[in-house]
């Protein structure tokens, strides 16, 4: 598992010199829709409901935590 | 005249300006000013069938922001709670009588229907702060503080998260820590783990005291630019829980080893609880969460593929998989369709046990909570999206989410096959949100 | 991103440049610009065209074809504000100083100098000026924008790296980056750190008059730093501060600046012009 990670990161890292954007290639991915998170309340609230009804939480971030959800 | 005058000294200044700088062509000024503040409101409905959890929230995230991109969110959300839950104990054939977590009264709960606890009723309140600035031209600083509030539960945590551009920012590398502290104090105390629910009065393993739940959150991320078009993340995150983890108000039925039925209580003298054996769960004091956590924004002529996959695996040997989905379909200019698809696999916890058989040896750990079953989720939803006269953001989304779980083979006692244990919980998510910037 | 000193503010060029081998080359050709502007006009260096007009004593100076060309705009200026923008009035210098302290000159030794205030007292014939005896020119109010727009349209000629350059606040821009939608700027408020209104600019210029530290105050009354050339006292009543967003950086900047000479009627005046302003009044 941590191995796996690593390697990700390494692969991830090691590419970087060949991938990405020139600076001003940026015009779409400067949309709002093309942020990673387009709308924090929808994933607040998104986090929030499947924490207190599943056993896994986070991953994006930190969140969905801090209820006793019975 | 004046005025006339007056009003030609723009262009007037237009003319002498181009003479000056000896351009003809000049470009048309394009500049907007910025709100400062900005304002993300919703209102949510997320109902359960079978009169199970029912959720009104409101929530408003507000952000202010300042020069050299600083800035500092507040969100403050409000959970109206309605509804029962599953008390963990199994159906049977007869009625059977529970004592209410608070001791002071019981219900009944008719053959053949599922045990829900339905004096669930809650407020919660939850406040979170943020204030994000970048340090020099490529790095970023976030800190943040999280509080909420439940009658039986507070909440207050603090985090703090570092990122950094690197190769033209092309790749952010992100390393962040949360640490958070809650109290539970559960309505009519903390039952000792594996004692049985007692008479209406008796509170002898209920010790009224508050519990601590310590949480240690790490996340390490790399978000990568691939091309134009697609922007990956790579998120790693560990979390550490220590303390009071167990549900208060969560119990096993104690059953025969033959037949499956919970066994009927016997008393001195006249019933005036549980008319059969539930004990109270317990579960470890301590979980290490491992999850990797990858997602892919993929731009495609207009249209926006949004998936991410995320592995889950703990000491509880909870192992879990999701994945999400949502394309965004813009209409016109400003309206979009987004359908949303979710699935999500998760495997029991070691310790889930459907019931426990009389005369046994006790586990170490147990319980019944179906969160901790092994179950597969589906969600399926679509959301509108679309402008209003002002220019604000507004959407509606509707989702259906669904879970199906399954008793781990061997679990099933005699009879008990023939009844449904794990009923699918069914709900409706109704969402919608208002941002206005000013 | 490239910070360097000219023309007493801090001057900035923000680049999308590919590498920072071209970022260096943008912002030398930028500030090489910045600092051939500063050298030619400035009034406090010797040897210059603006020095030579100045020490000429009431004689006849013949200048070069720049030269000419600012003369000929603060010429414009000065009819289109009828006599309000006066390139000839930086000699009331030598009475007004705006450092927040409780100097203020004596009514004679303002109307001393009135004589040697005035455009129409000159007589400019391009490419000949002649002034009165004592009298000077100050092309200070023209000079910084027009050195950002001189800067702009080098870096638009060098290339299609977006760039924005910033001379203390009167800045504009070759065009939209591409990082981002457009340029982030704030207006200062009058606080320091605080940021009266945000701006996002894709294309043209901002400039801003007037400044809230630079005042004189006596008797319970505060004097601004923007002076009326006919008397010699500052206008009444002027904004604390004007910003204006235009095509280019020297029409803001005029702008903001004829709308300070107006005093009181500040508002009313940008009001009827076509462009975006942003008016302070509070100290």
């Amino acid at each position: 598992m941590k191995n796996g990670l690593l390697l990700l990161v390494l692969v991830a890292m090691s590419a970087c010199s060949s991938m990405g954007v020139e600076p001003w290639e940026r015009d779409i991915l400067a949309k709002d829709e093309m942020q990673l998170t387009t709308d924090a309340a929808e994933a607040a609230t998104d986090d929030h409901i499947y924490f207190s009804k599943e056993a896994s939480s986070g991953g994006r971030a930190f969140g969905g935590g801090g209820c006793g959800c019975n | 005249m004046a005025v006339t005058k007056d009003k030609s000294i723009s262009a007037a200044l237009a003319t002498a300006s181009c003479a000056l700088l000896g351009t003809g062509v000049t470009t048309a000024v394009d500049a907007q000013e910025v709100p400062k503040w900005d304002f993300n409101t919703s209102l949510l409905y997320y109902g359960e069938d079978e009169s199970r959890v029912q959720d009104l929230s409101l929530r408003a995230i507000v952000r202010r922001l300042f020069v050299d991109d600083r800035s500092l969110t507040v969100s403050l959300t409000v959970d109206s709670l309605t509804g029962a839950t599953p008390s963990g104990a199994i159906r049977q054939d007869v009625p059977q009588t529970f004592t209410r977590p608070s001791g002071n009264a019981a219900y009944v709960v008719p053959a053949g229907v599922l045990p829900l606890d339905d004096t669930f009723l809650d407020t919660r309140v939850a406040l979170t702060g943020n204030w994000q600035q970048p340090i020099g031209e490529t790095s970023q600083v976030n800190f943040g503080f999280s509080a909420s509030n439940e009658y039986d539960y507070f909440h207050l945590g603090l985090n703090g998260r570092f990122s950094k551009d690197f190769n033209q920012r092309n790749t952010t590398l992100s390393a962040g820590i949360s640490i958070a502290q809650d109290e539970f104090d559960p309505e009519g105390g903390a039952p000792i783990p594996f004692t049985s629910m007692l008479d209406i009065g008796d509170t002898s393993n209920r010790p009224q005291s508050q519990r601590d739940k310590d949480v240690l959150d790490v996340i390490l991320g790399v978000t990568q630019v691939v091309s134009r078009k697609l922007v990956l993340q790579a998120n790693y995150s560990y979390a550490s829980e220590s303390g009071y983890l167990n549900n208060p108000y969560k119990v096993l039925s104690i059953v025969d080893g033959t037949t499956g039925d919970t066994i009927q209580r016997v008393a001195p003298g006249p019933l005036s609880g549980p008319s059969h054996e539930f004990v109270f769960e317990g579960r470890p004091d301590d979980r290490a969460k491992h999850s990797l956590y990858t997602q892919a924004k993929y731009y495609m002529d207009g249209k926006v593929l949004d998936a991410s996959y995320r592995y889950m695996t703990d000491d509880w040997d909870i192992d879990s998989h999701t994945l999400d989905v949502r394309y965004r379909w813009p209409l016109s200019d400003d309206k979009y369709l987004e359908p949303h698809l979710r699935w999500y696999s998760q495997s029991e916890a070691n310790f889930y046990r459907l019931s426990l058989v009389d005369g046994a040896p006790l586990p170490a750990f147990a319980s019944s909570d179906y969160r901790l079953g092994k179950f597969d989720a589906i969600t399926a939803g679509l959301k509108f999206g679309w402008k209003n006269r002002n220019d604000n953001d507004m959407s509606l989304r509707i989702e259906w989410y669904q879970q199906m779980g399954s008793i781990p083979a061997g679990q099933l006692i005699g009879k008990q096959s023939l009844r449904d244990n794990y009923p699918d919980l069914n709900a409706l998510i109704v969402q919608f949100s208002y941002r206005f910037s000013k | 991103m490239a910070r360097f000193q000219a023309m007493g503010s801090p001057c900035e060029l923000l680049t999308e440049a590919p590498s920072e081998v071209d970022a260096r080359a943008l912002a030398t050709l930028a500030a090489d610009e910045v600092w051939r502007i500063e050298d030619k006009f400035s009034r406090y260096l010797e040897g210059n065209v603006v020095n030579h007009i100045n020490a000429a004593n009431g004689a006849t100076v013949r200048v070069d074809q720049e030269t000419a060309q600012l003369l000929d705009f603060a010429n414009v200026l000065f009819s289109l504000s009828d006599g309000l923008f006066d390139i000839t009035s930086g000699v009331l210098r030598r009475v007004w100083t705006f450092d927040g302290s409780d100097r203020v000159p004596g009514v004679a030794a303002i109307k001393d100098l009135l004589p040697l205030i005035g455009w129409g007292r000159a007589s400019w014939q391009a490419p000949e000026l002649t002034l009165l005896p004592g009298m000077e020119i100050d092309l200070g109010g023209i000079g910084k924008e027009y050195t950002v727009d001189r800067a702009i349209a080098l870096l638009r000629e060098a290339g299609p790296t977006p760039c924005l350059v910033n001379l203390g606040g009167d800045l504009a821009v070759t065009g939209p980056p591409r990082r981002s939608r457009s340029w982030t700027i704030g207006i200062e408020a009058l606080e320091a750190g605080q940021a009266e209104a945000m701006l996002r600019l894709r294309q043209g210029a901002l400039a801003t008059s007037g400044d809230a530290r630079r005042y004189v105050e006596k008797d319970g009354r505060r004097y601004s730093h923007v002076l009326n050339p006919k008397t010699g006292w500052p206008v009444a009543d002027a904004p604390a501060s004007v910003t204006v967003a235009a095509d280019t950086c020297t029409q803001a900047g005029m702008l903001s600046t004829l709308a300070m000479l107006k005093g009181a009627s500040a508002e009313a005046f940008l009001d009827e012009q076509s462009e975006q302003h942003w008016c302070r009044r509070s100290f």
